[in-house]
Parts: structure tokens; C-alpha cells; sequence
């Protein structure tokens, strides 16, 4: 097995800078705000270094903007760069909170040789502007630690990466402290000294763990990893380091995320058409934007107009310091149109099915009915609403056996309020229920009413009066 | 002067009402010969919305469509109702002749989601006619439906109140619909494409409540026999 580690050594800095192209110098600092993590290599210009003091940083260079790190950002970040990286290997392991593996050996054939696969993984990187070193090794831990020199090679060959990792320092190894206090202690310096111990004594002098790094080192130990899986939704986000106060600012950045949408759209054959845009304030409430497409829709320059547009219509409550773009709900890809061998019958189908389930999604399945007549003399039972079924081939039986009846029916029957104008047909008397408790009674007339529209009316049994449909 | 005139009558910039050019636009017939003739022998206007404004329900605006949710739900297309006001009387309907499988009614909650389900419908090649009872409607709305109805190229119904006969709505026929004496359908033409508005008409709906060949009310009124007993 062949393992190649991507060591992200300024990942947030990446992220930030290429949201926005702002020059000047750039810190990432902190939780507690005290130290610097990383420093752009503009900051770095000015003496700037990781792990210094953020007092003595500003000392240096006053105008230094200033971002703090989030370790819940920086997982995201991670997760981001694992979806991308998908699509070009299948067994993905994240190694938080700056690292990915990738399995690599069962990618040989299809690329053609490490070479090719090293080289698309480069590629990748320059277009998305971003830092990585990478590295190959014969297990993940060896991977890992070639990495982190930044030296990594690419070669299959396990005895040259054992001698390459053999002269790495104890500090590299990534040993606990005190382990690697006692090592030194025992006057080894370089990692290839550790490995010509025995090691049933390394286990019985120092430790069992520490014995178990270093076989996962060798590949002696097993030292399996969980591939990672995609999540099922898109979810971008980018962060300012100087607040956005016009909707202009933000298209740049926009750009970038929805073409990401769009190459990931395509790459999981699917389309969608709601968008959530959630614009995020220093002081305020984050904004939340809605953006529906008409119908599923992939392109990314149809989305930004629908942003430009929705942006237009509601300008900036506050300047933004961040947004995010999440897509939850995907629709499979429609097969591109024209007619199949059958005739134009199956596209109508499947775009018969297309409408029915959108519409269902949205309103919800019981806001969709067909209507069918009943056999039942009262008005009320003699109909049904059922769910939407695709309809066959055959004719309804139609037949004019039917007795008359008025277009419209009223939900429920309204009491008779004006006096009607002109009678033209009754009574015709509907009496029937008494086998299930729902009794009716009533005789139906046709009438005209002063406003000029013909009524369906009945009077029931206490002489009450009533309207029940419309002649439509 | 007549020079003048005549010289001015050849400047094609001068436009001249009494020559009005035929339209292309594709259409349906209503099914009325009387209302076919006044519509310039076309109809209801295909990839378009069509308006009709009237006082209430029950002055036969139904069956003034009825001919042609005949002929679409025969054609295998499917009808879509939105938000009717009342209940569509399936039995009424079968007897009429109009296949109910192809008929699907739709009850929206609010705005948002009725103008989205309206676009949706009138895009969607399954589609052959909408009816839909939309109350208020913002200009800038009925624009959308218009251009939606455009690229589907169905039929649009829309059943608007009388109250909107004012506003100008950018749909391609707009008809007043009112009541008459005899249980006609008074039908005036306030907007239609490509010629003069104005015209009038009254459609024969007495059938619909089975009473074309009574003239006189057939209902007996006052005492019957042994009531008072």
C-alpha cells in the first residue's frame, strides 16, 4: 500500500487570502490571542514568525491585520479540501486539523504511474491557490512524518523512504515529550537509531505506545484508516479580513465558490434549485438569502445572476465580515432532451413525473389531489379526492348516465340568504345515509339569484334553505 | 390638401388603425362560434395568459372553458386547477365529458408558493391548460406568468375580480365576464392582441343548467294541494 499525505502548513491563511486579494500583511493568530500561528510571507517579510508573540508581532509591523483561528473553521476548511480531493481518489482519511491521506496505490493503473498521479495532485493545488506538501510513503505515519519536512519525493521505493526517514531528527518523529526526552537521553538523534532497537526492548524500557508508533511507522503494525465519505450537501464559506460594506465585493468570492458548485454539481450528476446565502455581520444578526432557481439548474453563471439580482433587490443591512453558501437539496440530472427511439411518449413521462415530484416536494404531497366520481346519491359522497396517480391509457368512462349536476360544489352547503329571482328545475329529492348516520334529506331546485349566477339550492327537512353549488 | 394627405398617407411612420395585421400568434377555440368570431375567428391565445374578471362564481365562467379542457384532457394533456375557490364536482365534470385523470388540483398556501407552483405548471411540456383563481396579483407578477406561459406555450386561465378591470395587466386577452337576463354569458373584450378591444358579445350558456329548451320557469309556485291542511 502507498499512502500520499497532503500537510496543509497554512491552510486558513490560503483561505482567507484568496477570498480577497487585499495586500498587506496578514496574521493568524490564537484562540487566546497571545501567539501567532501563521504568517503570510509578506508578514514573514517584515521578521514576522509563527509561535511569536502577538505584542512583539505588532511592534514589528503595526498595520498587521489580524484573524483568529477557529478550530471549528479549520475542520471545515479540512472537509473542503477532502470533497476535492475526491474526485481524484476514492480512499480519502482525514488527519485533522491540517492533513489528508490518500490512498494511492490502487490509483497506479488508472493514472499511469506515481508521476501522473503527483502531478494532477500538484495541478489541483496551484488552481486552487493553495499550500501543500506532499508526500509518499509506504504507511500513513511514514507519509505523514516526510510530509511535515516539506521534502517529500516521489518514489515507491520503501528503502529509500526508510533511509529518509531514518535521518529525520526524534524531534520530527512526533513523539511525546518525554519519550523523546529519554531517547535523547539515551544518546540517540536521529529516528534510523530508534528503529535498530529490539523491539521487545523498547517496549519494556520506554513504552508499548511508543513502540507502536514506530512499527506503524515501519509498517509492522497495522495501522488502518476509515475512508471518509462525502457529505450528501455543498457548504462553502469565506471570511474577510477587511469587512465588505458594497454587494460588489462579494462576487468575487462568490465566483469562485459557485464555480466550485458547479464542478461539483457535474461531478455528482445532479442539479438543484434552492441556494441558501448567508451573509454574516459583526454586530448584527446574519443575513439570510434564499435564491430559487426556476427550475434544477447547475451553471454557475445562472446562479450568480439570481444572486446579483436578489442582491440588488435587498441592499447590505451591515458590512459583511463572511459568507457561506450551503446547498441542501439536490435533484438527479435530467437526461438531456430530444427524442429517444420510442417517440417523444417517454420524455413526456418522465417530464410528467419531473413536474408532479417537484411540486409535491415543495407544497407537500396533500396539497396535490385528483377528483373521482363516487357512487353515492348524496352530493357530498359522490366525489373523492385521492392522490395524484399517472393516468393510463384508457378513455375514462364517461357517460352521460350521470345525473345533471352544477360544475362547482360548496365545501359545505351556505344558508339561501338572498331571495332568488327566477326557479327553473325541482325538486328533485335526495334522500338516502340511513345506513351510515350521515342522513340527508333534501330537495333540490335550480334557481337564479338577483346577482344574475345560477344556485344549486335545497331545502331540508326543517325547511331550511340552502346553497350547495354553483352552475359555473 | 388631399396632396398633403395622400402624401402623408404613403410615410410609412404614419400607422393606420383600419389596417391592422393579422396575427400569427398560435390559439385554441373557445368551442362558441359567437365568441370565436369576436376574437378575430381564433380563440384563447396559446403561450399566453388569458384573463377573465368577473363578479362571482356561478355565471357559467366554467363552461366557457369547458370546451377546450374537453379537448386538452382528451389530447392526454393534463388540466391543473390552483386554489379554486370551491370544490370542482367530479361527477359534473365526467359527465361533461372531461377525462378526470388528467386533472389535478392544487391548493397553495400562501402567494409565494402559488406563483412558483404557476410557473412551474406553465413550463412543463405535460401542461395543457391552467386555470387558476389567483387574487391579488402585483404587476410585476402577472410579467413573470406571462413570460413562464411564453416559453411553455399553454394556456393560461386566469379568473380575476371585476375590481381589476381597471389595472392594466400585461396578459394577452382579457375578457369582462358578467351575467346576463337569460342565463347568458355577457362577454366583453377589454384587451386583445393585435386588434381593437370593445367588442361584445353574449354566449348561450342556458345548457349548462339543462334549460335550453324551457323558455318559461317550469316550477310551479304557490299553494299546493293539501298544504294547508
Amino acid at each position: 500500500m502507498l499512502w500520499l499525505y497532503l500537510h496543509f502548513p497554512h491552510l486558513l491563511l490560503d483561505h482567507v487570502r484568496r477570498n480577497q486579494d487585499a495586500s498587506g500583511a496578514l496574521a493568524i493568530v490564537d484562540g487566546a490571542g497571545q501567539y501567532v500561528v501563521q504568517a503570510c510571507p509578506a508578514a514573514r517579510d517584515l521578521g514576522i514568525s509563527p509561535g511569536m508573540r502577538l505584542k512583539t508581532a505588532l511592534g514589528l509591523a503595526p498595520d498587521l491585520n489580524i484573524l483568529r483561528a477557529d478550530p471549528k473553521q479549520e475542520a471545515w476548511l479540512l472537509e473542503d479540501q477532502a470533497r476535492w480531493l475526491y474526485h481524484y481518489a476514492a480512499h480519502i482519511t482525514l488527519a485533522p486539523p491540517d492533513g489528508l491521506w490518500a490512498e494511492i496505490s490502487s490509483l497506479q493503473k488508472l493514472y499511469g504511474g506515481l508521476p501522473a498521479i503527483w502531478q494532477t495532485v500538484e495541478q489541483a493545488l496551484t488552481e486552487r491557490q493553495l499550500t501543500a506538501w506532499v508526500a509518499i510513503g509506504h504507511t500513513p505515519q511514514a507519509a505523514r512524518l516526510l510530509a511535515h519536512t516539506g521534502k517529500g519525493e516521489c518514489t515507491a521505493d520503501k528503502g529509500h523512504i526508510l533511509t529518509e526517514l531514518g535521518n529525520l531528527p526524534l524531534q520530527a518523529a512526533g513523539f511525546d515529550k518525554k519519550s523523546c526526552t529519554r531517547l535523547q537521553r539515551l544518546g540517540l538523534n536521529t529516528l534510523g537509531e530508534v528503529f535498530a532497537l529490539p523491539a521487545p526492548e523498547l517496549a519494556r524500557r520506554l513504552s508499548p505506545e511508543l513502540l507502536a508508533i514506530i512499527q506503524k511507522i515501519q509498517g509492522t503494525r497495522a495501522d488502518p484508516k476509515a475512508p471518509w465519505q462525502p457529505p450528501h450537501t455543498f457548504r462553502q464559506r469565506a471570511d474577510f479580513i477587511q469587512e465588505v460594506e458594497h454587494a460588489q465585493g462579494l462576487l468575487f468570492s462568490l465566483q469562485r465558490i459557485l464555480a466550485e458548485l458547479e464542478e461539483d454539481l457535474c461531478w455528482r450528476q445532479q442539479d438543484t434549485d434552492t441556494l441558501l446565502l448567508v451573509l454574516q455581520h459583526r454586530h448584527e444578526e446574519p443575513t439570510r438569502l434564499r435564491i430559487r432557481t426556476t427550475g434544477p439548474e447547475h451553471r454557475a453563471e445562472v446562479f450568480l445572476k439570481l444572486i446579483q439580482l436578489k442582491l440588488d433587490q435587498q441592499p447590505l443591512r451591515a458590512p459583511v465580515t463572511g459568507l457561506v453558501l450551503a446547498v441542501k437539496r439536490f435533484t438527479g440530472r435530467e437526461a438531456p432532451g430530444g427524442q429517444d427511439l420510442l417517440g417523444e411518449t417517454q420524455d413526456l413521462n418522465e417530464a410528467w413525473h419531473t413536474l408532479i415530484s417537484r411540486l409535491q416536494a415543495r407544497l407537500g404531497e396533500q396539497a396535490l389531489r385528483q377528483l373521482a366520481p363516487r357512487d353515492d346519491h348524496r352530493p357530498e359522497q359522490a366525489w373523492s379526492a385521492g392522490e395524484v396517480r399517472k393516468p393510463g391509457k384508457g378513455q375514462a368512462s364517461t357517460s352521460a348516465l350521470l345525473p345533471h349536476r352544477p360544475l362547482w360544489l360548496l365545501n359545505g352547503p351556505r344558508p339561501l340568504e338572498q331571495t332568488p329571482v327566477a326557479w327553473h328545475s325541482g325538486p328533485e329529492r335526495i334522500s338516502g345515509g340511513w345506513w351510515d348516520g350521515q342522513r340527508v334529506h333534501r330537495d333540490y331546485y335550480i334557481a337564479q339569484l338577483p346577482g344574475g349566477e345560477l344556485a344549486w339550492v335545497f331545502r331540508d327537512v326543517h325547511d331550511g334553505w340552502f346553497i350547495h353549488g354553483w352552475f359555473g | 390638401m388631399s396632396e398633403l394627405l395622400s402624401s402623408l398617407l404613403q410615410d410609412a411612420r404614419i400607422w393606420q388603425g383600419h389596417k391592422h395585421r393579422k396575427t400569427t400568434q398560435p390559439t385554441e377555440s373557445t368551442g362558441y362560434q359567437v365568441l370565436d368570431n369576436q376574437l378575430g375567428g381564433l380563440g384563447w391565445p396559446r403561450g399566453a395568459l388569458s384573463e377573465c374578471l368577473l363578479d362571482t362564481c356561478g355565471i357559467g365562467e366554467l363552461h366557457l372553458v369547458l370546451p377546450l379542457m374537453q379537448r386538452v384532457s382528451a389530447a392526454g394533456k393534463t388540466i391543473f386547477w390552483l386554489n379554486p375557490p370551491h370544490t370542482p364536482y367530479a361527477p359534473a365534470l365526467a359527465r361533461e365529458g372531461v377525462n378526470l385523470d388528467h386533472l389535478v388540483m392544487i391548493n397553495t398556501r400562501d402567494q409565494g408558493d402559488f406563483l412558483w407552483t404557476m410557473e412551474n405548471c406553465l413550463r412543463s411540456p405535460v401542461t395543457g391548460l391552467v386555470l387558476a383563481w389567483p387574487g391579488q396579483l402585483a404587476s410585476r407578477d402577472v410579467r413573470r406568468l406571462q413570460l413562464a406561459s411564453e416559453a411553455g406555450g399553454n394556456v393560461c386561465v386566469l379568473f380575476r375580480s371585476r375590481r381589476f378591470t381597471e389595472q392594466n395587466s400585461p396578459a394577452a386577452l382579457r375578457l369582462e365576464l358578467a351575467p346576463g337576463e337569460h342565463q347568458e354569458l355577457k362577454v366583453n373584450i377589454i384587451k386583445r392582441r393585435g386588434s381593437w378591444p370593445g367588442q361584445r358579445c353574449s354566449v348561450a350558456l342556458g345548457h349548462r343548467a339543462n334549460l335550453a329548451v324551457q323558455d318559461a320557469p317550469r316550477v310551479i309556485h304557490g299553494r299546493w294541494p293539501g298544504a294547508g291542511r
